[in-house]
């Protein structure tokens, strides 16, 4: 490791040597300067890639390196593939100098405050990373924006003056010379986001790392925020980041785990609305909301980090006893929540609207699964085109005799079962509405069903939980008559089987769900052609299984 | 992994007897329960609720060829006794 760091110091302080270099040929052009720019160039690169080969030899040849050295290891390989780029771009200044008619011609522009900013820049990097010092990063971050802003002022006087039509060459020299300036920022910013990185151990945007200090500071928080714990990237899911925190035991006494999400503004602020709402409906059933952010087009959120696994883990890895008492508990917490948020008045329902706004993402993944027509002797075989529009029409015919409080993403995933104290807890609930219950339930049944585990002893346990939930939610509908509950569930569950093909890469999988999304339809189909009431409609029951 | 069985049968047919074998397996498929047997050997095929069929055809020159498959899949469950639903009284 320490081999790499010296490398490392080598490395900066040649970008460094090269960046003044570079200064000092534009304030005194001298042929002198130029040839040595060109050789170090390639030592640059040289370095870089001596750097670039310890890094990964480290990584490959290291047994249970702490995360900590891992995450330094990436930050320095990122920073010094941007430090060549850095060099990179001083000799492409140099290059364009050459094409000035005139060298002093660059002097009518201030430029020495961007080679400030740089030069600052660079200096820190090394303390930054020695001493994990956040404020560095973060100010090797900012050189950026204001490189960016400079940039923008040359450029617009640069455009005006091109309008004269006046000493072209000179100012398109100039332009493409401060256009690189500008993109040694870029450089600077991708190595203050390495930086940060090796820090907290959490791969972030800048403008994430402000909107959580901003969220953080909001919920009461006013340590260092070095001091928090990010437990790796969670993934990002709905273009939204998602990450989970942990207050270091020293600050307080108390740990409190957090989750942080930055994204879409709809969908965070439609998630902090709905939780706020679940909050006061169910108290301790969905987790708390610490702080809320709003930036221009994005919003960030602070939760709490319930613990415990999710369904669809405990269903796989519990042990029966467990297994027997998540059950119990998701059903009567889900029958609370129906029975308490119980609207009896009528509601539409859009389940086939749903797949045909998904249409064009499943068809990107499995165009094969579209059907056309065909005609096998007599009997003709509708299109999927033609299948969605009968759904629509079936639809339309059957109404839900009353709305819930649904979650509006009830994949097994996003329940939370805490194995020690019985509890259940729901999580993601930001589209969470009034509606058919149907919806939750098909969205259930099937984001079990497309769990990609095959091993017998496995999918029997996802039938098993599928065969309860069903036969709990169809007592439900049987005690409340819901006399059209079948025939919804069946487009729900067409619904739900075939827009799960968009997340199926194996083709046989995916292919499976999406026939039994037109078997579905069909059975309608074959129902409405027999001009038969739709509360005489049965589902199917075996199409939940596999 | 349980042990597989197989049957092949291989024949020169007319129409009409074809069409009396397929109405053998159309009444098995319906009832459940086809029973094969060779050489004193027998396999009994329960088709399921959920059958996978396919028909694929071929004309290839002066051959032709119509291929009618129908497959399924045992759904097991795992036996974990839960009681009937609870009536939660909420007052």
């Amino acid at each position: 490791m320490e081999g790499i760091k010296e490398n490392f110091k080598f490395l900066i302080a040649e970008t460094q040597k090269q960046v003044n270099a570079t200064l000092d040929l534009l304030v005194n052009p001298d042929g002198s300067n130029y040839e040595k720019i060109y050789n170090r160039d390639d030592y640059i690169d040289n370095l870089k890639t001596i750097i670039e080969n310890k890094c990964f030899a480290r990584i490959n040849a290291t047994i249970n390196i702490p995360d900590k050295e891992i995450n330094e290891i990436r930050a320095i390989h990122i920073a010094g593939v941007n430090l060549e780029r850095i060099a990179d771009n001083c000799v492409n200044i140099i290059r364009q100098f050459g094409y000035l008619e005139d060298f002093d011609f660059i002097n009518s522009y201030s430029y020495k405050d961007q080679f400030d900013l740089i030069r600052d820049a660079l200096s820190r990097i090394n303390r930054v990373l020695e001493n994990s010092d956040m404020t560095g990063a973060l100010t090797i971050c900012k050189a950026e924006h204001e490189l960016d802003e400079k940039y923008k002022v040359i450029f617009d006087r640069i455009m005006s003056q091109l309008k004269t039509g006046q000493n072209t060459q000179n100012l398109i020299t100039t332009l493409f010379i401060f256009r690189y300036l500008e993109r040694i920022g870029d450089s600077l910013l991708n190595i203050g986001e390495a930086l940060i990185f090796a820090i907290v151990g959490e791969k972030i945007k800048i403008h994430q790392f402000q909107s959580l200090q901003r969220v953080l500071s909001k919920s009461g928080f006013d340590g260092d925020i070095s001091d928090i714990d990010f437990q790796g990237i969670w993934g990002t899911k709905s273009g939204c980041h998602i990450s989970r925190l942990e207050q270091r035991p020293s600050s307080t006494a108390e740990t409190r785990e957090s989750i942080f999400k930055e994204g879409n503004l709809q969908k965070i602020k439609a998630e902090k609305d709905n939780l706020e709402k679940w909050g006061e409906l169910f108290p301790g059933l969905t987790p708390r909301v610490y702080s809320y952010n709003e930036d221009s087009g994005s919003a960030s959120i602070l939760v709490e980090f319930l613990p415990g696994h999710t369904f669809d883990e405990s269903v796989i890895n519990a042990d029966e006893e467990l297994l027997r008492s998540g059950f119990i508990s998701l059903r009567e917490t889900v029958r609370r929540v129906w029975t308490e948020t119980r609207k009896d008045e009528a509601i539409s329902t859009d389940y086939i609207k749903q797949i045909l706004t998904r249409l064009e993402h499943i068809n990107q993944l499995h165009p094969e699964l579209n059907r056309f027509e065909l005609d096998i002797g007599q009997t003709k075989i509708r299109s999927s085109n033609e299948l969605f529009e009968i759904g629509t029409q079936i639809e339309r015919e059957i109404k839900a005799p009353f709305s819930v409080l649904i979650h509006g993403d009830f994949n097994a995933n996003n329940i939370i079962f805490d194995y020690d104290i019985n509890r259940i807890y729901f999580i993601d609930l930001y589209r969470s509405r009034s509606y058919d219950y149907v919806q939750d339930i098909s969205v259930f049944l099937v984001s079990n069903f497309r769990i990609p585990v095959f091993a017998e002893e496995l999918r029997a346990r996802l039938n098993w939980i599928i065969e309860k939930f069903y036969s709990f939610a169809r007592g439900m509908a049987e005690d409340w008559n819901d006399d059209t509950f079948e025939a919804r569930l069946t487009l729900a569950l067409a619904r739900s089987f075939y827009t799960s093909t968009r997340f199926e890469l194996n083709f046989e999988f995916a292919k499976e769900m999406c026939l039994r999304a037109y078997y579905l339809l069909e059975k309608l189909f074959a129902h409405k052609q027999g001009n038969i009431a739709w509360e005489k409609f049965h589902l199917p029951q075996s199409v939940l299984y596999y | 992994m349980s042990q597989s069985q197989d049957f092949f049968y291989e024949s020169v047919q007319d129409p009409k007897t074809i069409k009396d074998f397929l109405q053998s397996l159309m009444e098995g498929i319906e009832k459940g329960n086809i029973a094969l047997s060779s050489n004193g050997e027998e396999i009994v095929l329960n088709p399921s609720d959920m059958l996978k069929f396919s028909v694929k055809a071929k004309v290839k020159g002066e051959a032709s060829k119509l291929s009618l498959k129908i497959s399924w899949k045992e759904a097991k469950k795992v036996n974990i006794e839960v009681e009937d639903n609870l009536e939660i009284k909420s007052k």
